[in-house]
């Protein structure tokens, strides 16, 4: 008898596996005993990320805990002392043979049509462990087969295995019970509730969870075969969670997306934006090739690179004030960094932003000290949310949230513009209207000992009325556990100064709180920290203290940001504006302002893969490869890197986002220094010194990347808050964010294009009924103009307060909102003006 | 020294001088025949379909997956509910063989589910490009009747189109040998219902018609 070494604690629970003597650690399940201790058990119900229900039967093994031998199911049982169990027995095989027997019967003989044949665990574990021969001979069950179950998820009732893990993601995991077993016997199936689809933002997780090919997801289905797959891993851009994703193809095209199991970030799990938007780049309508605008035509012509180039090369050769650049957020970290040294150390232009107005100041996400995930969600903390419902922005990061304080007690505090999904499981959720954030926060604070020189500034009485709340708040955050602060823009009809102040006095309030920027687009805190922000250069240092000795030059002056930027090119003041990977005329709040500011500049110069309402009016575009196409890194919310991979050729003549700017920089008689992306890796790893110990080879290979340690030199100023605006009879806006959008990535994704629903106006229910409003339409005027909006009834909206979605089909929000510090519409029933 | 009775084989074959066989008469010529080609042998591929039309293949790829040469490429795809190519879910629509790859070891034919893709014995076909040498599904599938399409650059002679869709597996699908010699040839168009094979370590009747009919041939060569 041999004894291994325990991989874990040796103060653990000695057991007996085969023979061997083993230690598991205290409440460990024997099946993941097993798995640690290199013993596979075959099974099909049990997940390690959900919690086990004993379904199947497949990983029944002979135990004896003293009482003598039985068999059982080793994914229920936690290991106790002094058990002795038996994998390989006689009696564990008769019960594997006899389960998948069973099993079988009633199964289709599929496998040629079935997407999982190939990698079915069925298949797999029939051939390791199954009888080998039927005996079935009897006609098998049917079922009207495949069924839509919702716009991207079929059922096939026939293959099911009954498993419950779709079930219980769906119930426990995403919070959408919209799937559920019905019937009896052996019509037992999964299905929806009658008119439910399964419209879940996390549908696709089933599928990759689903041990046959019960569940297929439309983009996928009939493809490819797993034997055709090339893979590799990546991680998804889609949101600035960075989920981890293994990128498979076939044929040179994306054709399937599946989550990784990283502990840190996503635990396997992907929202369908994540998993299914790899559609646009291999569908979408693509810029293959430089494109530069006909002077007498008026019409963009294909082009050679040297001729775009030099285009490009002249009109960077104004006044660097003249010149400015949004966008980049959607680029590798290497494309940020290329083109922050291109537009800041070579052009010298500091009017540079990587926002687009929506999201947070950039100097105060550079300047928090941020939380990683596992932070945020270890039991015993405390999560404060400030701004939107992360369901909607950022899904894998709601997922991870959702469990933390579902399952593993972590307190909410909910200062949200809008109920959320997570509102039911806060412990504390304060009805927020807009501009009042910062109040809130005072008075919490106040309560909860901090020392501020100002009062709460409350006219409305509104955090009067919430005294409780506060109360109770304050006394979560008194200190005596960890806090994590979760700040995002939930409002893009309120001035981010509220959130500001309200995120300022938590950190006067105590020192020791962590923050994590909830901003949403992609790889937005790779381009803060590369410096595409007004004022900064790479690794979050201010400009007048920036030490880059492989910089030509840094800008002598504050640069603008977009908004300032868009009103500056308007006026004129802009010769050259870049659009870096940005569609402004969709994104930007203002759509009148970048029309004419696109009309007043002398070169627009787009960079972008796909081709957008904004790159229709560009100059010069150039062409950029896109995600899956190119390799590079990735920075999530925590600072977090992880690798970017290519799986498949770029189309054409599109170029990794980091060769443009070094290619620009020749055409104007400079070096940029890098001509390989391992080069610009040294010279990163070189100027900064938070990546100077990044290994850029392993990045990702092994663990779940390194978190870069932000060491910040300078110290954000925080003053008194904003007075929340006095209450009005009119209703105060708020202006929200959905998953399925008209955004580019899911207009230019076949499969996702008509999952936006149309813009409503949402009220709370008490309002509309004290306004009497009837019918499925209000009138909203604002200033002197009134629109005809449909209205949804909706608990989640605060009183007082109407929410609508921006950038949806059907009535543009963006029309309502002012641009003032808060915006207040009037709402009056149908017909009336 | 086990290598040397090798080099005797090939020894022996350099003194026992070459069969090249010719048709008679040469192609066009006045007899023009063909040399009778053995029962199994495996020539250009066809895409069989059912009675009613319908496509056997339904694209899951086995054939190119199985096959040692890649010389097969299969995309599958959803059938069109209004206009189902195949029954069921899912239709194979893209089928290309690279006849410069492959080397008809009938792979392709054991691993097909449906029976889909089988051989004639039509081996005269040669191309003048790279582009004709790839068949694709519409030149592979056979028409109306079953038969196989005749291509400018093939030599179908009256019957060799008979004879295409027959088929067997060299195992039982168990895998098992116990399970040789029950029917395994199908009964479908352009061809018969045929009387089981036997098991291959056994021999039959079959196998002792089969070796008098190479006795036979072989015979009428040596007579010229
Ligand atoms: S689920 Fe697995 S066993 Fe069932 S038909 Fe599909 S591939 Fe075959
Ligand atoms: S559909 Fe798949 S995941 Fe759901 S119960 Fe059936 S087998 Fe399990
Ligand atoms: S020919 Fe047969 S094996 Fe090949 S794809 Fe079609 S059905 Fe599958
Ligand atoms: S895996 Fe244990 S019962 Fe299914």
């Amino acid at each position: 008898m041999t004894t291994a070494e325990p991989t874990e604690a040796v103060t653990g629970v000695p057991f007996t596996l085969n023979g061997t003597e083993l230690v598991a650690e205290e409440g460990e399940l024997l099946i993941d005993a097993c798995d640690r201790n290199g013993v596979h058990i075959p099974r099909f119900c049990y997940h390690n990320r959900m919690k086990p229900v004993g379904m199947c039967r497949m990983c029944l093994v002979e135990v004896d805990t003293g009482r003598g031998k039985a068999l059982q199911p080793s994914c229920m049982l936690p290991v106790t002392p002094e058990m002795k169990v038996e994998t390989e027995s006689e009696a564990t095989k008769k019960a594997q043979d006899g389960v998948l027997e069973l099993l079988l019967a009633n199964h289709p003989l599929d496998c040629p049509v079935c997407d999982k044949g190939g990698e079915c665990p069925l298949q797999d574990n029939a051939y390791a462990f199954g009888p080998g021969e039927t005996r079935f001979v009897e006609e098998k069950r049917h079922f009207k087969k495949p069924i839509p179950i919702s716009d991207l998820v079929k059922l096939d009732r026939e293959r099911c295995i009954l498993c419950d893990r779709c079930t219980r993601f769906a119930s426990d995991v995403a919070g959408d019970p919209l799937i559920h077993f019905i019937d009896r016997g052996s019509q037992t199936q999964v299905n929806t509730f009658p008119d439910h689809p399964f419209s879940s933002y996390f549908s696709g997780n089933t599928v990759q969870i689903c041990p046959v090919g019960a569940l297929t997801a439309e983009p996928y289905r009939f493809k490819a075969r797993p034997w055709d797959l090339e893979a590799v891993e990546s991680t998804a851009t889609v949101d600035s969670t960075g989920a981890r994703v293994v990128l498979q193809s076939s044929q040179n095209e994306i054709v399937r997306v599946l989550g990784v199991d990283s502990d840190a970030v996503n635990w396997s799990w992907l929202s369908d934006k994540e998993r299914f938007s790899y559609e646009a780049t291999a569908k979408g309508d693509r810029i293959e090739q430089p494109l530069v605008k006909n002077e007498e035509t008026g019409m963009l012509e294909a082009t050679r690179w040297n001729n775009a180039a030099k285009k490009v090369g002249a009109a960077l050769r104004v006044e660097p004030d003249r010149i400015a650049a949004v966008g980049g957020a959607r680029m590798p970290l290497e494309g940020q960094y290329a083109w922050a040294k291109l537009l800041k150390g070579v052009v010298g232009t500091d009017h540079v932003d990587a926002q687009l107005d929506d999201g947070l100041p950039g100097p105060l996400v550079l300047g928090l000290p941020r939380a990683t995930i596992n932070d945020a969600c270890k039991p015993g903390g405390v999560v404060v949310t400030i701004g939107a419902d992360l369901k909607e922005e950022l899904p894998t990061l709601f997922l991870r949230l959702r469990h933390a304080v579902v399952e593993d007690g972590v307190k909410l505090i909910e200062l949200t513009s809008t109920a959320t999904h997570l509102s039911d499981f806060a412990t504390v959720r304060f009805d927020v209207t807009p501009g009042s954030v910062g109040q809130f926060a005072t008075a919490i604070a106040k309560q909860a000992g901090a020392d501020l020189d100002f009062d709460v500034a409350d006219e409305s009485g509104l955090v009067e009325a919430q005294a409780d709340k506060v109360a109770a708040a304050a006394a979560l955050l008194d200190g005596s556990v960890p806090v994590t602060i979760i700040v995002g823009r939930g409002n893009l009809a309120e001035s981010p100064r509220f959130t500001s102040d309200a995120v300022g006095i938590f950190r006067r309030l105590n020192d020791d709180f962590q923050f994590m920027p909830a901003l949403r687009r992609g790889n937005i805190n790779g381009a803060l920290e590369m410096g595409l922000v007004p004022g900064f250069t790479p690794g979050g240092v201010q400009r007048e203290s920036a030490q880059l000795d492989t910089w030509p030059d840094v800008p002598d002056f504050d640069g603008m940001d977009t908004k300032e930027i868009f009103r500056a090119a308007a006026e004129g003041r802009i010769d050259t504006l870049l659009l870096l990977a940005a569609n402004p005329l969709q994104d930007f709040l203002d759509e009148d302002l970048v029309r004419r500011a696109l009309a007043n500049v002398k070169t627009v110069i787009a960079v972008d893969g796909i081709s957008t309402e904004t790159t229709d009016l560009a100059d010069v575009v150039l062409p950029a490869a896109l995600f899956g196409e190119v390799d590079g890194t990735f920075v999530n919310l925590e600072g977090r890197l992880s690798p970017l991979r290519a799986k498949v050729t770029p189309p054409s003549q599109a170029r990794p986002d980091w060769m443009i700017p070094a290619e620009l920089a020749i055409v104007l008689g400079v070096e940029l220094g890098f001509t390989t992306i391992d080069e610009l890796h040294s010279e990163l790893s070189e100027v900064l010194p938070s990546f100077a110990d990044i290994d850029w080879d392993t990045l990702g290979s092994s663990d779940d990347g390194p978190v870069l340690k932000l060491n910040r030199s300078w110290n954000i100023e925080f003053g008194k808050p904003a007075a929340a605006p006095p209450a009005t009879s009119a209703f105060r806006l708020v202006a929200t964010r959905k998953l399925w959008d008209q955004g580019t990535m899911v207009q230019e994704s076949p499969s996702l294009a008509s999952l936006p629903s149309e813009a409503a106006i949402h009220l709370n229910p008490d309002d509309i009924e004290r306004h009497g409003f009837v019918g499925d339409s209000v009138t909203v005027r604002i200033g002197d103009q009134t629109h005809t909006i449909p209205l949804t009834s909706d608990v989640r909206v605060n009183p007082t307060t109407a929410s609508i979605p921006v950038c949806l089909p059907g009535f543009d929000a963006r029309t309502l909102i002012t641009g003032r510090s808060t915006t207040a519409v009037e709402i009056r029933p149908n017909g009336t003006t | 020294m086990g290598y040397l009775r090798g080099f005797a084989v090939t020894a022996k074959k350099i003194f026992e001088g070459v069969t090249t066989k010719q048709y008679e008469g040469g192609k066009g010529g006045k007899t023009d025949q063909k040399a009778p080609k053995p029962e199994r042998l495996h020539g250009r591929h066809v895409l069989n379909k059912y009675e009613d039309g319908m496509e056997k293949c339904i694209g899951c790829e086995l054939c190119a997956g199985v096959c040692p040469a890649n010389c097969i490429y299969v995309r599958g795809a959803e059938n069109p509910p209004s206009d189902p190519k195949s029954p069921g879910e899912r239709f194979g629509y893209v089928y290309e063989i690279n006849y410069l790859r492959c080397i008809h070891c009938d792979m392709c034919v054991e691993a097909c589910p449906t029976e889909a893709i089988t051989e004639t014995k039509l081996f005269e076909f040669s191309f003048s490009n790279r582009s004709d040498a790839i068949y694709t599904k519409d030149e592979l599938l056979v028409d109306d009747d079953g038969r196989p399409q005749q291509l400018p650059w093939e030599d179908w002679r009256d019957g060799e189109d008979q004879h295409t869709s027959g088929w067997m597996r060299a195992t039982a699908p168990s895998g098992k040998a116990s399970a040789q010699g029950t029917v395994a040839w199908s009964g479908e168009l352009g061809y018969g219902v045929r009387a089981p094979e036997a098991a291959q370590n056994v021999r039959t009747p079959i196998d002792a018609a089969i070796e008098a009919v190479a006795v036979d041939t072989a015979k009428a060569e040596e007579k010229g």
